[in-house]
């Protein structure tokens, strides 16, 4: 039920978008192949997520494209002993997030975790022109959870020069 | 100027991170190679690049900063924080600094 909480509003817009999508494939301008202006931020509205139930969540935000990391492949591991072991591979949807939790309920245990943005491959689908091999390819992120009774929602901003993750709510 | 330099900034407190350990590793190999390991000055810079013009190369470095020793929180969000990255070209510099606070990293391509 919380979850449906956090997600509707994301999927109501993003279905939205969707409608409009469709709709303006019906119109001859739109079929006529223009070149779309940069995608604004559509599905990046702002979720609440305040007094959830103790989770990780991730948000991914395109500084490059100024709109939500759509269809970013993230490995998420888990570190055991000297080496993180894969738990499970993530693409973010049209708002930038993760369909679920990366982490929830059982499944969130303190301990250190790494995200591996697959940023290489994004930017490639995004055309940006970028040296060979680019800056930044596959970008690890590590964290630790330590506090098991406190929700974590992590927002990562990147871009092909930079990026900049935080604790966010 | 070619090679590596960093610089570590608490943005908290809008003071140099010093006296951190910074270590850079060759992570085109595996296991990765550690090129240098030194703690950073109290600039939060390290008295010599990390990989000097004489070595500058192609290839994928990745800069370790534990920062984890320098917050001391129990609830900080990262320990030691990895910035990967490609030198794509050598006659550059790579200047690739580490802007923090406990819950709180961000990096990038400076000069």
């Amino acid at each position: 039920m919380a979850n449906e909480d956090m997600l509707q509003p994301a999927r109501r817009q993003f279905a939205l978008s969707g409608l409009a999508l469709g709709a303006a494939a019906l119109l001859p301008a739109a079929a006529a192949g223009q070149t779309s202006p940069p995608a604004p931020a559509q599905g990046a509205s702002p979720v609440v997520q305040a007094g959830l139930s103790p989770r990780l969540t991730v948000h991914a935000i395109d500084i490059y494209s100024g709109s939500a990391g759509a269809g970013l492949r993230i490995d998420f591991s888990k570190k055991e002993g000297d080496s993180y072991k894969l738990v499970r591979t993530v693409i973010t949807n049209g708002t930038g997030r993760s369909d679920e939790p990366l982490l929830i309920g059982e499944s969130y245990q303190a301990g250190d975790y790494e995200l591996l943005l697959h940023m290489d491959e994004y930017f490639a689908r995004k055309e940006a022109k970028l040296p060979a091999p680019p800056f930044l390819s596959k970008v690890p992120v590590r964290i630790r959870i330590s506090d098991i009774t406190q929700r974590i929602h992590l927002p990562i901003q990147f871009g092909p020069w930079s990026y900049t993750y935080s604790r966010g709510s | 100027m070619t090679g590596i330099t960093t610089h570590l900034l608490d943005i908290a407190t809008g003071r140099p991170l010093a006296d951190v350990q910074v270590e850079l590793y060759d992570v085109a190999t595996d296991p990765p190679t550690l090129l240098n390991k030194v703690r950073t000055n109290p600039d939060g810079r390290t008295d010599a690049p990390m990989l000097p013009a004489a070595s500058a190369r192609t290839g994928q470095f990745e800069l370790r900063f534990h920062v984890g020793e320098y917050f001391k929180s129990a609830e900080a969000l990262s320990d030691v924080v990895p910035v990967r990255f490609a030198v794509f070209d050598a006659a550059q510099h790579y200047h690739v600094p580490m802007l923090c606070a406990p819950w709180f990293f961000s990096t990038y391509r400076g000069s």
